[in-house]
This record gives structure tokens, sequence and C-alpha cells, in this order.
């Protein structure tokens, strides 16, 4: 065997090895386990979001409204977490980004929300 | 040099094998995903005097007469001798941007003067626009009452009166501040009145104050 067929041999071995890594953290993930690590994604394209909130007399949340999102989000699902200061989740809505985009307004969070209770707001934009 | 030739082979074949393994890696977390969270920021503010805030009342007895500059804010039931209550603040020195909200608030009034039997007094949404010069031929309109004040019959004595609703409406749309009408709905053949400070009073614990939990 010559230096030249044994080293092709070395490189194709080590690609495939390589390949198979990538096949098999593709079958991982796609599991019914638990995967880790750094990876890439993309978004429709909010570089952020807020969202401003009414309440009755009582100071009970009655509506929420998120700011803006983009057309490229259209069909989209948003995620609202009201969360309180210790990090429990109070409340949560989740509703489609509509045609056009723009913004999305809430009026049902799973129960009665205490507008002082609320620290912060959580989201998430998953698809289109 | 065909040394040279056989090491270039081997790194581009590595780099191609180590191309398609990210290249799985990235396939799996294809679709479009983003996360963010908005950390709000909570205070509170008390407004309370001449600079935040504006009253009268209008005396249906003297119906062209105005009583922005007095010391008391005067309610009663008397017919055709009624006389309600107007207040409202300027939230602007609370600095609270539309963005922001009231988490509570609750106007606090001091009766200096109570009548002689506890009145049940209507607390009512001003929705058009009023100043100190008027009077109760110029009444702005009203909701309905949203709240009711006991009136009681010492003083002093601070009843307070929860306004979050509103104030949350008002931080979002400060060009609608109208405040409340302090009334009571029923009409008396007595002389029962109850006086409240205004904003002139001289002693600072009686003037009418607004207390606002707000976040934003």
């Amino acid at each position: 065997m010559t230096l030249l067929a044994k080293a092709l041999g070395t490189a194709l071995a080590l690609a495939a090895t390589l390949a198979a890594c990538g096949a098999a953290a593709t079958l991982a993930l796609g599991s019914n386990g638990l995967a880790a690590g750094n990876t890439s994604v993309t978004s429709c394209g909010p570089s952020s979001l807020t969202a401003t909130r009414t309440v009755d007399n009582s100071g009970n949340v009655t509506q929420l409204s998120t700011s803006a999102l983009p057309a490229t989000c259209a069909g989209a699902t948003v995620s609202v977490t009201l969360v309180g200061s210790g990090g429990a989740a109070l409340g949560s809505a989740s509703g489609p980004v509509p045609a056009g985009g723009g913004v999305l307004t809430f009026s049902s969070f799973g129960g009665t929300v205490s507008a002082a209770s609320v620290a912060s707001y959580s989201f998430a934009v998953v698809g289109p | 040099m065909r040394k040279r030739l056989l090491l270039l082979l081997l790194g581009a074949t590595v780099a191609v094998g180590i191309s398609v393994a990210f290249a799985a890696s990235l396939g799996v977390a294809s679709g479009h995903l983003w996360a963010g969270s908005q950390t709000l920021t909570k205070g509170t503010c008390t407004l309370q005097g001449t600079s935040s805030t504006t009253d009268t009342y209008v005396d249906e007895q003297s119906s062209t007469s105005s009583f922005g500059s007095a010391t008391t804010l005067s309610v009663g039931p008397k017919s055709n001798k009624r006389t309600w209550a107007l207040i409202r603040f300027n939230l602007s020195s609370c600095n609270i941007p539309a963005s922001g909200g009231a988490d509570s608030a609750v106007l606090n009034l001091t009766i200096t003067s109570a009548p002689g039997s506890s009145q049940s007094l209507d607390v009512s949404t001003i929705t058009s626009s009023w100043n100190e010069s008027t009077t109760w031929n110029t009444l702005p309109t009203t909701g309905s009452p949203f709240a009711s004040i006991t009136t009681g019959t010492a003083a002093p004595a601070t009843k307070s009166v929860t306004v979050t609703a509103d104030v949350d409406a008002l931080i979002k749309n400060s060009s609608a501040n109208y405040g409340w009408l302090i009334s009571e709905a029923s009409q008396s053949g007595a002389p029962i009145t109850t006086l409240f400070g205004s904003s002139e009073n001289g002693t600072t614990a009686n003037q009418p104050q607004l207390v606002i939990n707000y976040e934003k």
C-alpha cells in the first residue's frame, strides 16, 4: 500500500467518524432524552419585546399588550409569562402573531394576577 | 512536494468531516426561536399640596361662584344647596412613563369637620375638563360612582379611596386627567355638611393626598 493510499484511508476514516458524530447528535436531540450544548438558532426578527398592562381597581392585571412584532413573525406563537419576584410563574398567555405582525393583546392569564406581585415578563417567540 | 500534497488532502478531508458534523447540529435546531424578558422597576410616589393638586368645590345655591382658593372642600346634600368637591392631581413629578402603570393608588382625604350624622358620599370619575374656577353651573361630566366614603361623625379623620384603575389609565394617557368628584346623591332637608381639607389648607396633614405604587 502506498503512502498516498494510507493517508487517504486515514482521512476518510476520520471524516466518517466526525460525520457519524453529527448524525449521532441529530439522533440524540431527536430522541426522548436530553441533549445539551451550544447551537445557533434564528429568530423571526424581534430585537426586543416589552409589555404594558392595565389593571382593575383592585390592582389585578386585566390586559397585557406586547410591543409590536415584525411581519416576519406572522404565524409564530408568542408566549408571555408574568413572573413574580421569586421567579415563580404567576400567570401566562400565548397566541399567534397576526398576518402583518403587530401588537398582541392578552386578557386571560390562567387566573387572577396581582400587578404588584409581577416582577418581570418573560417572552418566547416560536416559529413560524 | 508529495508529502505536502498528502497533508493538504488530509486537512481538506477532515474539514469536510467537521462541517458535516456541525451542519448536522444546526439542522436539528432549525426553526425560529426568540426569547427575552423585561424586568419591572417598582416605586412609590406621593402627591400632596398645591403644586400637584387642583381642587375646589361647587355650591348649588351660589351657582356662579367658585371656591378654588378655599381651605376646605364642602360636600353636603341639602336640597337646592348641595355642595360637591372636585379633586385631581398632576402626576408629572412622579416621572412614570406611559408604558408603566399603577399597581395600586389610594386617595386620602381628611375630614376637618364631620357631619352630625354619618353620611355616605359617592366618588365618581370626572370625564371632562374643569379648573378651580369651575362653578355649579359649569360642572364637568362624570361617570357613575365607583366608590363611597362613609364619613362617620369624628374629625379629623382620614378617609381612603382606592383609585387604582383611574390612576393606571391616567399614567397611560396623561391628557385625560380629570380627577374625581365627591358628592352625595341623595338630597336631604337637613344641612348635613362634611368638610375635607383642601390643598390650600394650612395643615399639611389635612390636605388631599394621592399615594401611587407604580411599575415602569
